[in-house]
């Protein structure tokens, strides 16, 4: 099944066309979408650097998780709405690009780790996780959130 | 004038055109620039809660000072290296660029801010190091900068819409 007449359906939406033909519109979400992801970065990255042996070493990796996760939750919801109406108002676009689905997929896979796999291992004592694996959990996750980061800049830039 | 003069020659230097005609040079820069961004503005995000008072509180603001600040630098560094390369890529693009000037205002004052509490207030930071509400003056510096770094963002997200200025901005006739 194609996902071609939902794409459709969104670039007709009341809220697309809103945002289409309001001048100031777009770039408001956009702004807020940004100051949203450098907080959502900065709650990433402190817990991954700890899982990594570096930045905040001294303090338990429970209490730097535990301490990231507001700005972690309330940095994606806040980014989930203002990426909704840029998504929709440019939905036919968004669809012919091949960084936008890169974005989605990478998107999907650093969500469902971020909140599964990765939440347990902050939570367990470190002496049972030994030096290796949390190395591992950290760096795969840099490089998922990175990559979404790349795929988003490129949508605009290359499609 | 001297400023606009010094931007025509810099536009106009083969290295300036290479980047400039270049296809990936643009796209590599600016993703370059938000990805390394992230780094520097993450980390000084996390850094400025815990001043104020909102954030990262379990751990004392001397370790996060201190553990954040190199990583914060190394972002600071590759964030610098890829905007002074879009800058000398089209430098009569910004030229004219009201956002381009005001970001660049916004970034001393910044800079000023981090500067002026690392001389004052962070002097006595052994009396406060591990309280979970820093003293007023700490909280103040870092409010500012979350502000500061906020604004920065924006403003050089903002640089793309060159047309959406005040009209006394374009009556000055950069262009």
């Amino acid at each position: 099944m194609s996902l071609l007449p939902f794409f459709q359906w969104m670039q007709a939406h009341p809220i697309s066309v809103y945002f289409l033909d309001n001048t100031w519109a777009t770039p408001i979400v956009q702004l807020i979408h940004l100051v949203a992801l450098a907080v959502f970065a900065g709650a990433i990255l402190v817990v991954d650097m700890r899982l990594l042996g570096l930045g905040l070493t001294k303090t338990p990796l429970e209490s730097v998780a535990r301490d990231a996760q507001p700005w972690l939750v309330w940095g994606f919801v806040v980014l989930l709405i203002t990426g909704l109406p840029q998504m929709s108002s440019t939905a036919l676009k968004q669809y012919y690009s091949p960084f936008f689905w890169w974005k989605m997929e990478a998107l999907l896979l650093g969500l469902i780790y971020t909140f599964t796999l990765r939440r347990k291992l902050v939570q367990t004592d470190e002496a049972r996780l030994g030096p290796f694996w949390p190395k591992v959990a950290g760096l795969f996750s840099i490089s998922v959130w990175t990559g979404v980061a790349i795929g988003a800049r490129l949508i605009g830039l290359l499609s | 004038m001297e400023i606009r003069s010094l931007f025509e020659w810099m536009d106009a230097l083969p290295s300036s055109i290479m980047l400039r005609e270049s296809i990936y040079g643009y796209p590599i820069l600016l993703t370059g620039h938000v990805v390394t961004m992230c780094l520097f503005a993450g980390l000084v995000l996390m850094m400025d809660l815990r001043l104020a008072g909102l954030g990262n509180l379990h751990t004392p603001v001397t370790q996060i000072q201190k553990r954040l600040f190199p990583w914060q630098m190394f972002g600071l560094t590759l964030s610098t290296v890829s905007g002074l390369l879009l800058f000398y890529s089209q430098p009569m693009r910004y030229f004219p660029n009201f956002y381009f000037w005001l970001k660049n205002l916004l970034l001393i004052l910044a800079m000023a801010n981090a500067m002026a509490f690392h001389l004052t207030t962070y002097r006595s930071v052994a009396a406060w190091d591990n309280d979970r509400v820093p003293p007023f003056p700490a909280r103040l510096a870092g409010g500012l900068s979350l502000l500061l770094w906020a604004a920065i963002i924006m403003i050089g997200r903002m640089i793309a819409y060159s047309g959406l200025v005040p009209q006394w901005w374009l009556d000055l006739g950069l262009e």
